[in-house]
């Protein structure tokens, strides 16, 4: 109820209801007064004027024919049927009396009230002197006729009136409603707006200058409003993608720091080894010199140097582990052994029921950087791929081949290394798809996975310039490829293992 | 027969060497730091000095400059088990074996064996160090 009196329309109504209530009363009294009034002054004029008249026609008559000549004007007053009572008396004497109506009393007094007393007569009495006596003549005049006019003459003005306030009040509701549309418009398209749809535009075909000026500063109000959000949209999503960078670089560097102190120890643990070995080397071989060949004693030393050396060995594999995971040791080298490598380490780990499949590149592509960075991508897809068919079982498909300009974002054209990891697993949807580079996204339960892998390896792909694309269909498995600049082929000796 | 100066810091190493090398008719000086070493230089006037690269105090490469330096005819083995010890200075660009047995080359050392070497590896490294 309170929406609706304080609607524009409604108030704009009110407004002119109020107006009309106090004033067109106040008119009909006015009018009615004026015309009561002029009526009046216009019967008494006129009435009076006739009766002088016959005043002054009698005291001219002779005493002889007096009373012949009062008789005939009165008569003929009567006659006019303005005149319904007169009377003409001489002392006590009555001379002349005619009345017209019946019922009508006939007051003692004159009676100068217009429409008063409610017998519709109007009497006047005039003092006629005729010599020393003095006759009087009593008139009354029909006041019905002008009351009647008076009556008819305001109803028409009472009808005037009402037509003139149902026309005005017509006319306000049909102008509240033209100014009230285009606000109700405007209010819709703003409404519209803050439902979410901020390119509505504020349009209003409104003749009404106010109303044309207001569509256009809300416009460009909006319009301004949607530039600023728009700005700070896109300011949120660059703050958004430099903290995934962010964030993404401090793993990394968390990871390499991780990987360096396990180098780090792993050489400290192979130094220690080293420098037991050596005695246990050295005396075990001198002891089998002094041994001869045939004894049982020989045979027992010849199986502690051979233990020795496989503890060598070992050691030395320690060794070039904790090197690979050292600094970066950026080089040129084929993509094709290191993957040979990594192949061999994995198929010692993967599950029987998983065959590793794989088909190398004929032509065999260089790439630059550490190539224990490569070992770790490929490490990571397999064992990504395998681990989505575990259950299952299927086939983990490696594939290496050289890409010309590839068609994927976020790389120069030239000529790429490509290496393509499928495996025959459950697939993802696209949901999944979306986040699998995002570091601490995992589909497996806790303890299973940690997250990384993937984003490990999206991070050393990106640093080395490359890039990496993911397809994959449900039920049938996924692929990933992963597309690194090939190097020209300047092979820069690598140190050899120590041993 | 030729005397040998044999530098370890890990006293069970170079008693092992010792052994080998005497059993091969050497005379043996066996000392674990390179201090020692530097006196046992000016008294046992070795043929060939058999040091360890990563030692404490003193390392194994500032006592090969030293003897290429003051001694220009003593022949100089480095032996080292590699590892991620000592001062990063001779860590030139990873920590490997081959890196500090690199290092000692630069330094002079005549030959270099990788520890844990081969009683046969030794003697044939010492054998070639010696005239005739």
């Amino acid at each position: 109820m309170d929406r609706l009196i304080n609607s524009l329309r409604v108030r704009l109504i009110g407004v002119v209801l109020v107006i009309h209530a106090a004033l067109v009363p106040l008119l009909y009294l006015g009018v009615s007064v004026i015309i009561q009034e002029g009526y009046a002054e216009l019967f008494v004029n006129s009435v009076r004027s006739f009766s002088k008249l016959t005043a002054d026609e009698l005291e001219a008559s002779g005493e002889r024919e007096f009373e012949q000549r009062a008789a005939a004007l009165l008569d003929g007053a009567m006659l006019t049927g303005q005149v319904v009572f007169s009377e003409i008396t001489d002392g006590q004497h009555k001379v002349h009396s005619s009345l017209a109506i019946d019922a009508a009393p006939v007051p003692r007094a004159d009676d100068f009230d217009f429409g008063d007393h409610g017998d519709q007569v109007y009497y006047i009495t005039h003092r006629i002197k005729r010599g020393d006596r003095s006759i009087m003549l009593r008139l009354g005049f029909d006041e019905g006729p002008t009351l009647e006019r008076i009556v008819g003459a305001k109803r028409r003005v009472l009808l005037a009136v009402l037509t003139f306030t149902f026309v005005s009040i017509a006319v306000s509701i049909w102008l509240s409603a033209v100014i009230a549309r285009p606000m109700v418009r405007l209010q819709e398209a703003a409404k519209r707006v803050a439902g979410g749809d901020v390119h509505a535009h504020l349009e209003m075909n409104s003749s009404i200058r106010e109303v044309q000026d207001l569509t256009h500063h809300l416009e460009s109000m909006r319009e301004k409003l949607v530039g600023a959000n728009d700005r700070l949209a896109s300011e949120i999503r660059e703050r958004e993608v430099s903290e995934r960078k962010r964030l993404d670089l401090e793993r990394q560097l968390l990871h390499r720091e991780r990987i360096a102190t396990i180098g780090t120890l792993a050489g400290g643990v192979a130094h220690e080894f080293n420098n037991i070995l050596t005695p246990i080397l050295l005396y075990s071989q001198v002891a089998l010199d002094d041994t001869p060949p045939d004894s049982a004693v020989a045979k027992d030393l010849t199986r502690i140097v051979a233990a020795a050396h496989r503890a060598r060995s070992l050691v030395a594999r320690i060794l070039t582990f904790s090197r690979q995971m050292d600094v970066p040791q950026t080089s040129v080298f084929p993509l094709r052994p290191t993957v040979e490598e990594a192949l061999a380490l994995l198929r010692a780990i993967v599950p029987a029921n998983i065959d590793i499949v794989f088909d190398p590149s004929e032509d065999d592509s260089m790439i630059s950087g550490d190539a224990s960075l490569i070992h770790q991508v490929i490490i990571n897809l397999c064992t990504n791929g395998y681990q989505s068919m575990r259950r299952t079982g299927g086939t983990l498909a490696v594939r290496l081949g050289v890409a010309e300009n590839p068609t994927v974002p976020q790389l120069d054209p030239g000529k790429y290394a490509m290496l393509e990891v499928g495996d025959s697993g459950h697939g993802m949807d696209p949901a999944v798809m979306a986040h699998i580079f995002e570091p601490f996204f995992t589909t497996r339960g806790v303890g299973e996975g940690t997250g990384l892998g993937l984003s490990v390896v999206h991070g050393i792909v990106t640093s080395m310039g490359g890039s990496i694309t993911v397809e994959s269909t449900i039920g049938s498995g996924s692929t990933f490829r992963v597309y690194l600049p090939a190097a020209t082929r300047t092979l820069l000796e690598g140190e050899p293992a120590s041993g | 027969m030729a005397a040998i100066l044999v530098v370890d810091d890990e006293l069970e190493v170079g008693e092992a060497i010792q052994r080998v090398l005497e059993r091969a008719g050497f005379t043996v000086v066996v000392t674990n730091s390179a201090d020692a070493a530097l006196q046992a230089l000016e008294g046992h006037q070795p043929d060939i000095v058999v040091t360890d690269v990563i030692m404490p105090k003193v390392h194994g490469l500032e006592l090969i400059r030293i003897v290429r330096g003051q001694y220009p005819r003593v022949r100089v083995v480095a032996i080292s088990g590699g590892g991620s010890f000592g001062p990063l200075a001779y860590k030139p660009d990873a920590i490997s074996t081959h890196a500090y047995l690199a290092g000692a080359r630069e330094a002079g050392a005549d030959e270099v064996l990788t520890k844990p070497f081969d009683m046969g590896d030794l003697l044939a490294t010492i054998r070639r160090l010696l005239p005739n």
